[in-house]
């Protein structure tokens, strides 16, 4: 069995009086691909933001690479290769998509860049870069490089988020529902891309629709009002009695 | 043509049209638009480009002024030097006001801005008024000296001089489009959280691009001051608070040229109309009211489309657009 890489240790973030997550225990290993399930309003996306520091945890850790990196700000775990993805696709519409994904790369090789070599590092001597031109064709998206992001669909800009996250060269990639919102299509597009980074880097997708998943994960997380209900090898965790009852319904009238 | 030289060109065949107008035009009007458009150049770039609403540009505009005007009141003689100490007082702060001002967003900014025009309109009116001279104003055009080459103290050395820096301003601007700090500008204008969550250093990069902007406003500041060797806390006013915010929408907001263009309209206005009837800023509303109607593409915004076809403008790469 691998490494761990991330841990977080009674995770807790409330909000008012209301607990969105609850004491969540949660490890990953190296290489490993985790999902994270549960109905609207789990805690899913709010635990990603605790682990990847967009809100501070009220209580709890979080262990990454054996540091403790609680009270990080993103950029610090970003440069630790802990990347993640956003719900809604989060890409930069007033941006080419070429630009979009020197603006990763750049970040990538001058990490934590300071200004002075912001400021005087050429867009251009980016665009020929072979990891870009790598990503535009994986991805699909050399036709659209010089088009401004936000005359993009969804579908693309979805592909253009996770390229630039694999830009980034990240040890954890962290995706918050990558696939809500796409046409069937556009959902193996997503999930071919996916697989392909299997074995390269961990992955923790939050998702769902749990059918997705299937054939995908090795391990699952059923989170329920911010707690953990369930957790092991994904057909076993949707036999679990209280997963069927506070989940798999839910799952069902959406499904 | 070389890029380097096609790059130079997009600067300097307007410009170069300015500079031969110079022959048909009024000197006043032609400084006029030069300082100006380098003090709506710095509102582009925090419009446009970082999407920092400012209605206090005044306040920056003074601390480049004022400074200007402390040296060659009370220490200096030499107008270069003079507009230096202006450059050295409105990075300085910009460098400090920055720290607290950049943490806002859009309408907490662009009101903060518009207390520091008065708050720096009544600092230099009455709390300063003992080194200020209050609303009398520092007057110092006859003890500026001579400088050589372009002498600054006539106004047909300074409009070439005034010509220079607008040039330099707009070739720097030009460059930071090119730079990965001018593609970090703009997505911070549209997406913080995600330069963040990219790794980047939002708040450093923000900072430096106020900064920058207002040091160029203060520079414009400087300018006003040499040219008319007087600066009174009028030029802090709030009055005058929404003028680059106007001009800038009026060019045509995020746009290379659009600061120029606006400069030229609203200035020519001001000259032409004022000429005429008595509120030329009624026809200034106007067409403010007409641009925003029709696109918010502004006058240079709707134009460069139309001339691209016509001339089948090319670029060498894809350029940063609003």
């Amino acid at each position: 069995m691998s490494a761990e890489i991330l841990r977080t240790v009674d995770l807790t973030k409330r909000f008012g009086s209301f607990v969105a997550v609850d004491h969540v225990n949660f490890s990953l290993r190296e290489g490993e691909v985790a999902g994270i399930v549960g109905p609207n309003g789990a805690g899913k996306t709010t635990f990603f933001n605790l682990v990847t520091g967009y809100h501070p945890p009220d209580e709890g850790r979080v262990v990454y690479l054996g540091q403790d990196v609680t009270h990080a700000p993103p950029q610090h775990r970003v440069g630790l290769g802990l990347v993640r993805t956003f719900q809604l696709a989060s890409t930069f519409d007033a941006l080419s998509v070429l630009d979009n994904l020197v603006l990763a790369r750049f970040s990538r090789l001058h990490s934590g860049a300071n200004v002075r070599v912001l400021l005087t590092a050429p867009r251009r001597r980016y665009y020929d870069d072979p990891r870009v031109q790598e990503v535009l064709e994986r991805f699909q998206l050399v036709s659209q490089r010089d088009r401004l992001v936000r005359h993009l669909s969804l579908g693309e800009k979805r592909r253009l988020e996770i390229a630039m996250a694999i830009l980034s060269e990240p040890r954890v990639l962290m995706l918050d529902e990558p696939l809500a919102g796409l046409s069937e299509a556009e959902i193996h597009q997503v999930m071919d891309v996916l697989r392909s980074q299997v074995g390269q880097r961990s992955m923790v997708v939050v998702e769902h629709k749990v059918s997705h998943l299937l054939g995908f994960v090795e391990r699952l997380v059923v989170l329920h009002e911010g707690r953990v209900i369930a957790e092991g090898r994904p057909e076993e965790c949707l036999q679990d009695p209280e997963v069927r009852r506070s989940y798999w319904r839910v799952g069902a009238e959406s499904a | 043509m070389s890029r380097r030289l096609r790059w130079w060109a997009g600067i300097l065949i307007p410009f170069g049209v300015l500079a031969v107008a110079r022959w048909v035009l009024p000197l006043p009007f032609l400084v006029e638009v030069l300082i100006f458009s380098v003090y709506t150049m710095a509102c582009n770039f925090l419009l446009g480009r970082v999407g920092f609403i400012s209605f206090g540009q005044p306040a920056y505009l003074a601390a480049g002024a004022y400074g200007t005007a402390f040296y060659l009141y009370y220490f200096g003689r030499d107008p270069l030097l003079g507009i230096l100490a202006g450059l050295a007082s409105g990075l300085l702060f910009s460098a400090v006001v920055g720290l607290v001002f950049v943490r806002l967003r859009s309408d907490y900014f662009a009101l903060v801005n518009l207390a520091l025009a008065v708050i720096v309109y009544h600092l230099m009116q009455k709390v300063l008024a003992p080194i200020t001279k209050g609303d009398n104003g520092l007057w110092f055009l006859d003890r500026m000296t001579s400088t050589p080459v372009l002498d600054l103290t006539r106004p047909d050395g300074f409009v070439w001089f005034a010509w220079l820096v607008a040039v330099a301003v707009w070739a720097l601007y030009k460059a930071l489009d090119d730079t990965v700090f001018g593609a970090c500008c703009l997505a911070t204008k549209t997406n913080e959280d995600k330069v963040k969550f990219l790794g980047y250093h939002d708040f450093k990069i923000r900072w430096t691009a106020f900064v920058l902007a207002n040091t160029t406003a203060a520079l414009a500041g400087s300018l006003y001051g040499v040219y008319f060797g007087f600066v009174s806390p009028e030029m802090a006013s709030a009055a005058r608070a929404a003028d680059p915010v106007v001009v800038t929408i009026l060019g045509g907001t995020g746009t290379l040229y659009g600061p120029l263009v606006g400069a030229l309209a609203y200035v020519g206005m001001k000259d032409l109309v004022s000429g005429v009837v008595g509120n030329w800023e009624f026809f200034v509303g106007l067409l403010l009211v007409v641009i925003m109607l029709a696109g918010e593409r502004g006058i240079w915004g709707t134009l460069e489309p139309w001339l691209r076809r016509r001339w089948a403008w090319r670029r060498p790469a894809p350029a940063l657009q609003e």
